[in-house]
């Protein structure tokens, strides 16, 4: 800039002038420049004066900022670094836990007005989920007035064939006509149902997702009025549905079918999934009550006996969707949002002492003229810029943990597979990142340069030894916080861990089906193929045992049956209202050996028992306790759809996880024939859908496919899924292993930014105090007391920290109860196990810095001062 | 910082009322025609010539002083001397108005 070299020759003219007039009165040549340029004073600073005069827009002086500030993290490399390090790690996770939790939380839903929608129906024990049977919805749909629109859709996503060249499987739904346009969703290319398509009997005509589209119909823009054969019918495709779109319970649905409920035909009940949307200014909780008449009303359709156990429920579709998942998205964004404010402390810590033996320089800058604005945007320009370093490090930590949660996450954390490092997260962590930078430059910026900082004397800093050392306690309080949180999370994981389950996973490879609806619509058809699946399982080399049934544990049996609607043979018949529902399974004999069930009374079924005639069933231990308290279920009769003779009672399972009780079972044996019972239990899939237990010594990838060999000799385009019970049992806890895994390493990442602060400030205080140590050592003072002396002070705030921490701690494990399994939220032994944990730590982190102390050379010391 | 700033500021245009002039011709202006009693900072005196350039109430240009030195001469502008007319009415009466209050008493 040739501005720089006019400024140099003004001043010089300047001082060469001043020369002339100094020798002129009688000085020697060197003693004239000389005075002539003390006189004229810091050249260089005014130089920068003058510059500045000419460049003051706002962007050239934050330029220049910026470059002071480049050039001072440059010459300090070490507090850079852990500066950036600290600011990473809380931007970085609070960013990853924030992509996912925003979408369970806060993301609007991708339907018009989505904070109108709502889901309704009725509550019962048979349903985590509301519901609504078709008679009671055709009387809701009719009289309602709180809604503008209510449509509904037949519960449950079915499996359906795409039978062209190529077959595929699909998820088909069934919706109402204005299913769409309640939701607010217009079709991509094409058309909306009509009236007349969703009428019993209308026309075949379906509307496509997105996706199947896109991959197996690639973007045919004149895919609307083509005809595709589904399950072997043709059908038309009308329309094509947005990429965002999404059921409302998230079920994964390929094609729409018009619903075409029949009211004068359907009265007997499909179970319906009901949503609505709200007129303006209408509440839930209004809207709830609205419909409180008609609900009592339509208890005339349920089973008198249920009429106690049935409520009505209308929730946002938002808590429909995210169900359970809310109260852990809110403690893990806790959490992280703890480790980014102990991550703002640690790096506010690291900026007062790199402001302390700064204090000099600003103090001259300051008495040179620099205004206090200046000086504190300054302050400020380098704290945003460490935050934006930050922020930048974040963004890479943030997509390498989310990479790591989709990994390791449990199903049902709704929309898991679309969090992302998208533009609305991204905008997030750069609020954070100038947030944080705001929050922890504030304390440093506002610190007068005070006049005294220029003689040297060390007392000026006193009270921002006294931030810090309160910013430490802080830090201890929350990493302490965080420990005991995740201290119940993974205690309360091994105690799920360690609850017996009933069956031994080990070693047992499960395989999954559903027979194509088209080729296996006969009862006769579906026995036929699993005959001989048995027989072709059972020559398979290292089989031990092996069983074919409808469901597999964990998890209920598909099917239930009301005890009232049972006779025990010797007993009146049930008359206390349903007795609740019997959930039952269709299995082989091989089914209690093969899943390592034991038998506690009587015996297993056997082949024996499969022949015409014979009649048999087994109870599980809780279902036998409850009809026969007090004698031996094994020989007693009990008619469900027939009379049936129990041979056995096996152990109880854990259907629901560890977290629920063993409920009551009863086991029927699959025979080689249709029998009475599988004509009643048709629908909705009968033996179509089946699952395979096999255990077996030999290596699982080997049996995999063998298996799959055979299945592939029985049926070709039969999709089968492969895998292992461990995995089924496993996959129960991988909820609170996901919390509890997250939960540690937060806290673990808190507790190392906890240390590293610590260390700090302890180093800092002994750097400090380094002269005064040496005076102290000279009077004789030891190595011992001097560490006492330091270390005496570090253990004062790490109480404090402690004792703050505690009580935090008794408000959030609160907040914790409803994720914890056996283990109650003022449980003292996570606290015994936590604290010595972390006071071991900080008190090492305090320690390190205290053996220099010890170590200190009074000679030196004194001489430094 | 009008009070402070505004002096030295109207000291310099005031300088350069009598004619174009270098930094330190106008430092020396000012001490010599105040007797001694005023005597400008360097480190003020060249910023504020500067920020009175990008204000464009002075002009500057580089010009050869008579024993032959490049020197940057200032020069009043048009809107310079009708700042310092204003700038000295409100001195004259300020000035007036801090004796009448500094005699009180």
């Amino acid at each position: 800039m040739s501005d720089r070299d006019d400024f140099r020759e003004e001043i010089e003219f300047h001082v060469d002038m001043r020369a002339e007039l100094n020798r002129a009165g009688g000085v020697s040549e060197d003693q004239a420049r000389e005075s002539a340029r003390r006189q004229f004073g810091n050249a260089t600073l005014i130089q920068e004066d003058m510059r500045r005069m000419h460049v003051n827009t706002f962007l050239e002086s934050l330029l220049q900022d910026l470059r002071y500030a480049t050039r001072g993290f440059a010459r300090q490399p070490l507090f850079t670094l852990t500066a950036v390090f600290a600011a990473a790690l809380g931007i970085g996770s609070t960013s990853a836990v924030f992509s996912v939790v925003d979408r369970i939380l806060f993301r609007s839903l991708p339907y018009a007005h989505d904070d109108r929608l709502g889901s309704l129906g009725m509550i019962a024990p048979l349903d985590t989920n509301e519901f609504l049977f078709a008679d009671a919805y055709f009387d809701w749909r009719k009289h309602q007035t709180p809604f503008t629109s209510v449509t509904s859709f037949t519960a449950g996503v079915a499996d359906c064939d795409l039978t062209q060249t190529n077959p595929l499987r699909l998820g088909c739904a069934q919706v109402e006509g204005n299913f769409l346009s309640t939701f607010g969703v217009s079709p991509v290319l094409g058309r909306d149902f009509t009236a007349q398509e969703d009428v019993p009997n209308g026309p075949r005509v379906a509307l496509m997702n997105y996706g199947l589209w896109q991959s197996r119909f690639a973007r045919d823009p004149n895919i609307p009025g083509k005809t595709v054969l589904i399950d072997g019918q043709p059908v038309t495709i009308v329309g094509v549905l947005p990429p965002n779109f999404e059921m409302p319970t998230l079920a994964h649905a390929d094609l729409l079918f018009p619903e075409a409920l029949d009211e004068a035909r359907e009265r007997a009940g499909r179970a319906l999934r009901v949503f609505a949307r709200l007129k303006p200014d209408v509440t839930l909780a209004q809207a709830q009550a609205a419909m409180q008449p008609l609900f009592e009303a339509s208890l005339q359709y349920v089973p008198p006996q249920f009429r106690k156990e049935v409520h009505l429920r209308m929730r946002s579709l938002r808590d429909r969707q995210v169900q359970d998942a809310r109260t852990a998205s809110w403690v893990l964004l806790g959490a992280v949002g703890a480790v980014l404010l102990i991550a703002c402390a640690n790096i506010a810590n690291l900026l007062l002492a790199r402001a302390t033996s700064r204090r000099k320089e600003l103090a001259v800058r300051a008495a040179l003229g620099a205004g206090r604005g200046r000086l504190i945007r300054q302050t400020l320009t380098e704290t945003l810029l460490l935050g934006t370093m930050g922020g930048v490090a974040g963004c890479a930590l943030a997509w390498a943990l989310l990479r790591m949660f989709v990994s390791l996450a449990p199903e049902g954390i709704p929309r898991l597979d679309q969090a992302a490092l998208d533009p609305r997260v991204l905008l997030f962590t750069l609020a954070g990142s100038i947030a944080s930078g705001l929050l922890f430059g504030i304390a440093p910026a506002i610190q007068n340069p005070q006049a005294e900082s220029l003689t040297g004397s060390r007392t000026a800093g006193t009270r921002r030894m006294l931030l810090r050392e309160w910013l430490c306690a802080g830090q201890i309080a929350i990493s302490l916080v965080l420990l005991v949180l995740a201290g119940m999370l993974l205690r309360s994981l091994w105690k799920i861990q360690s609850v017996p389950m009933g069956l031994e996973t080990e070693h047992v490879i499960t395989a999954e089906f559903v027979l194509s609806r088209l080729g296996y619509s006969e009862d006769a058809r579906q026995h036929q193929f699993l005959n001989e699946l048995e027989a072709r399982l059972a020559k398979i080399p290292g089989v031990g045992s092996f069983a074919i049934s409808d469901s597999l544990p964990p998890s209920g049996g598909t099917r239930g049956r009301l005890l009232a609607s049972m006779q025990v043979e010797g007993q009146p018949p049930f008359d206390k209202g349903t007795g609740g529902l019997i959930m039952w399974r269709y299995v082989t004999p091989g089914y209690f050996s093969a899943l390592g069930i034991p038998i506690v009374r009587g015996r297993a079924f056997t082949e024996n028992d499969r022949a015409p005639g014979a009649s048999s069933m087994m109870l599980s231990q809780t279902f036998a306790q409850r009809l026969f308290p007090n004698g031996d279920a094994v020989g007693k009769r009990i008619k469900t759809v027939e009379w049936a003779t129990i041979v056995g009672v096996a152990a109880d399972v854990r259907n629901l996880g560890p977290l629920q009780p063993a409920e009551p079972e009863y086991y029927i044996l699959r025979r080689h024939v249709p029998d009475e019972i599988s004509h009643i239990q048709e629908p909705p899939t009968g033996w179509r859908q089946a699952k395979v237990a096999i255990r077996t010594s030999v290596n699982a990838n080997v049996m995999a496919g063998w298996i799959k060999r055979e299945f592939a000799a029985l049926d070709p385009a039969l999709p089968v899924t492969i895998g292992s019970m461990q995995r089924r049992v496993g996959r129960l806890v991988d909820r609170p292993r996901f919390n509890a895994l997250l939960l540690t390493l937060f806290a673990g990442m808190g507790v190392l930014l906890a240390a590293v602060g610590l260390y700090g400030v302890m180093a800092f205080l002994v750097a400090q105090r380094t002269a005064e140590i040496g005076v102290r050592m000279a009077l004789g003072a030891t190595p011992a007391a001097i560490t006492k002396l330091v270390l005496s002070r570090a253990a004062g705030w790490t109480l404090a920290g402690v004792l703050a921490g505690l009580a935090g701690s008794i408000f959030a494990t609160r907040a914790l109860q409803s994720m914890l399994f056996g283990v109650e939220a003022r449980d003292p032994s996570t606290y015994l196990v936590v604290l010595p944990v972390l006071l071991l730590i900080a008190l090492t982190a305090a320690w390190i810095p205290t053996l220099r102390a010890a170590r200190v050379d009074p000679m030196n010391a004194l001489r430094h001062e | 910082m009008v009070e402070l700033q505004g002096t030295l500021v109207l000291l310099i245009l005031k300088t350069l009322a009598h004619g174009p002039n270098h930094g330190f011709g106008i430092a020396l202006h000012i001490q010599a025609a105040s007797d001694g009693l005023l005597r400008v900072e360097e480190g003020s005196l060249y910023p504020a010539l500067h920020r009175l350039e990008r204000d464009k109430l002075v002009s500057a240009e580089w010009k050869v002083t008579d024993n032959k030195r490049r020197a940057r001469y200032y020069k009043l502008t048009p809107a310079g001397r009708k700042w310092l007319a204003k700038a000295e009415d409100n001195w004259d009466s300020m000035a007036k108005g801090v004796g009448r209050v500094l005699r009180f008493a």
